[in-house]
């Protein structure tokens, strides 16, 4: 990775010296050696501080929404599942692709920081042994689908065995059973709306969450108020979700966000598809639950 | 001195449930924090006082993340308020560290002084004991001396319990609420010599001196935008901190009643600050990111004399974009201004 991380540091470099990018979005090392973190150069200068590891984990294009209303030219580190996110952002009509300069990296599997700072912490009783990041586990596209240049060498899919196993289970559940298993999950989220808020596809400018005229989810902590808050979050991902994990990988209750998503991503594989979100970027054209046609299926409604 | 004995630690518990609801620090699933002892099921939970803290902070128990505060109903023009939901069950938290418990502190500066005192917190603070676990084996992420906190000798305890090594306690009471406990369960103690660990040093510092006085000069201090572009401006750090209090009042109703709640609130959310007109004054996330350090650093220092911060470490574990309060008091002190 230290060849990987000097390409990209020369490819920055360069960019800001021919003057073709304001900022360039990557990844600094921060106090621990596990803890990779999102950064934002600005000159060739602060390039040299620029590093790609098995902790750079976090799905930058988020960030990207940060500048969506300037006028800056960004170069941006993009590992499979992030370069999705730049799909998800260019078909939303939240970026244009001139204003971007895109690095793909080719992904061996990340390490989550956050596994390995719990690990230290002394605030749980028993250790992860191995840090690989869960959301690596069921990664299909490890390849970058969108870039200017490809760094590293192309990479098999990691995720092994059936697809939406997890899922299938959920679903051969009772009603019963499966109301009980999400209420237990859901109950203790905290609606700190870390999930939301690493998202790239929660890209709405006001979010429903915040609508306060009227209020349209309650603000209780609770069960009820919880469930509410998943469907809605969950079902506005239908067709958009990436699959890049983040949001389950930022919860800090651990909640089985992927389960939902992957359950829609499933549906509408199947329903709509062969489809899924983000995979290439064709201008102008229409995915699937942003067009209507007559013949779509609706027996499940 | 009075010793609670590893194979006690339980009857203890036991025993002083049968007349408070007691809060435990355990490991539930993929969860830590303080559990009431009414829902420990021994298959699925692990008691933790010999680790250094639990995630979720006790602070929810005298200030619920949700708490109903009145119901009322309507009739015609008229409302009646029918209920108030004040809670004032006996509790005790058992194993909070000092951190948390000078963030308890914290919180009683806030609803007791300043001429206001809120009765739904008086209710839960009052009918509440304190059982700290002194800390001698400071974490990776602890910085709490640096913050004016005593690791091992907290003010404000009620008792006081010790790690003697192989899971045995020393018990001290230290407060006439710490007495009144000790006496439940006084059969289960046992009188011996115990010498008290010492204190091991800590791995992170930081100066917080003058910090408060040179933010006053630092409100367009250009860092704040560059240490805020990581940050997502979610709620994490704010909801997982002991010390973080802001909350919003809200309203449910069906048909002719309802009740209003009280909620946490965040100051990283743009509705926090939203107000009626339409106008937003911390419209930016690097305004938002900019209010909850000066909150901490700043302004709670110059209304009650400390910060808003016990150097309990866990906003700086918790980040999923790996901002950390040290750094930020480090920049505050190599600004130039
Ligand atoms: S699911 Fe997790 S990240 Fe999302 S709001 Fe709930 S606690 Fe926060
Ligand atoms: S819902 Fe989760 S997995 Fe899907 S795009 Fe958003 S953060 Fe990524
Ligand atoms: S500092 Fe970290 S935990 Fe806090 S709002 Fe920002 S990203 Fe979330
Ligand atoms: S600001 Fe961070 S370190 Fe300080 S008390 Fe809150 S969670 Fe703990």
């Amino acid at each position: 990775m230290r060849e990987i991380t000097n390409q990209i540091k020369d490819i920055a470099r360069k960019l800001f010296e021919e003057k073709k990018i304001d900022m360039f979005l990557a990844w600094e090392k921060s106090e621990f050696d596990f803890q990779s973190m999102p950064f934002f150069a600005r000159s060739a200068e602060e390039v040299e501080k620029i590093i790609f590891d098995e902790f750079s984990v976090h799905n930058l294009s988020n960030a990207l929404l940060r500048f969506r209303d300037g006028k800056q030219r960004i170069g941006i580190v993009v590992k499979g599942c992030d370069s999705r996110g730049i799909v998800r952002l260019l078909e939303d009509h939240q970026f244009t692709r001139d204003r971007l300069y895109i690095v793909g990296v080719c992904c061996p599997g990340m390490k989550d920081p956050l596994k390995a700072f719990r690990n230290e912490s002394g605030f749980e009783k028993t250790a992860n042994a191995d840090l690989e990041a869960d959301k690596c586990n069921d990664c299909i596209q490890p390849n970058p689908v969108i870039y200017d240049v490809l760094l590293g060498e192309e990479q098999p899919p990691r995720m092994q065995g059936e697809r939406f196993k997890k899922v299938k289970e959920i679903e051969a559940m009772t009603p019963d059973e499966r109301y009980a298993f999400f209420e237990d999950k859901l109950s203790t989220c905290i609606r700190c709306y870390a999930c939301r808020q690493a998202c790239v596809a929660c890209n709405c400018r006001t979010c429903i969450f915040d609508e306060s005229r009227p209020q349209w989810v309650g603000r209780e902590a609770n069960t009820s108020d919880n469930m509410m808050y998943h469907i809605i979050r969950a079902s506005h991902m239908t067709g958009r979700c990436i699959e890049c994990g983040e949001c389950e990988r930022v919860c800090p209750v651990h909640i089985p966000l992927m389960l939902l998503n992957q359950k829609l991503i499933k549906d509408v594989d199947s329903f709509f598809g062969p489809f899924d979100a983000g995979l290439k970027y064709e201008e102008g054209a229409k995915p699937p639950l942003s067009q209507y046609r007559e013949n779509d299926p609706d027996d499940f409604l | 001195m009075k010793v609670m004995k590893k194979a006690k630690v339980e009857k203890v518990i036991e025993a002083l449930a049968k007349e408070h609801d007691v809060y435990v620090p355990i490991q539930r699933g993929a969860q830590t924090g303080f559990f009431s002892y009414r829902t420990y099921n021994e298959d699925y939970d692990d008691i933790m006082l010999d680790t250094l803290n639990v995630y979720q902070p006790p602070k929810s128990i005298v200030f619920p993340q949700t708490e109903k505060m009145y119901g009322f109903k309507s009739e015609g023009q008229k409302i009646n308020i029918d209920q108030v939901f004040e809670e004032s069950e006996p509790k005790i938290i058992f194993g909070l560290r000092s951190c948390d418990l000078k963030a308890i502190d914290y919180l009683d500066e806030l609803f007791f002084t300043k001429s206001y005192e809120d009765e739904f917190y008086r209710a839960r603070r009052k009918s509440t004991v304190m059982i700290v676990n002194a800390c001698y084996n400071p974490g990776t992420s602890c910085f709490c001396d640096s913050m004016g906190v005593s690791p091992n000798e907290p003010e404000n305890a009620d008792v006081l319990i010790h790690d003697i090594g192989e899971g045995d306690f020393a018990w001290e009471a230290k407060s006439d609420k710490g007495e009144a406990v000790t006496e439940l369960i006084k059969d289960l103690l046992e009188e011996q010599e115990a010498t008290l660990p010492t204190l091991k040093n800590f791995k992170r510092k930081v100066d917080y001196e003058g910090v408060a006085e040179k933010l006053k000069d630092m409100f367009d201090h250009p860092m704040w935008e560059d240490m805020s572009y990581p940050c997502h401006n979610c709620g994490i750090c704010t909801y997982m901190c002991p010390t973080c209090y802001c909350f919003d009042i809200q309203v449910k109703t069906a048909g002719e009643e309802g009740y209003r709640f009280r909620c946490w609130d965040s100051c990283m959310y743009r509705e926090y600050s939203q107000m009626a007109g339409g106008h937003n004054p911390r419209e930016l996330d690097k305004e938002r990111f900019r209010n909850r350090f000066l909150h901490k650093l700043q302004f709670f220092q110059e209304r009650y004399g400390e910060p808003l911060c016990t150097g309990c470490g866990r906003c700086i574990v918790v980040c999923p974009a790996g901002v950390s309060i040290i750094k930020v008091i480090e920049k505050v002190k190599e600004a130039d201004v």
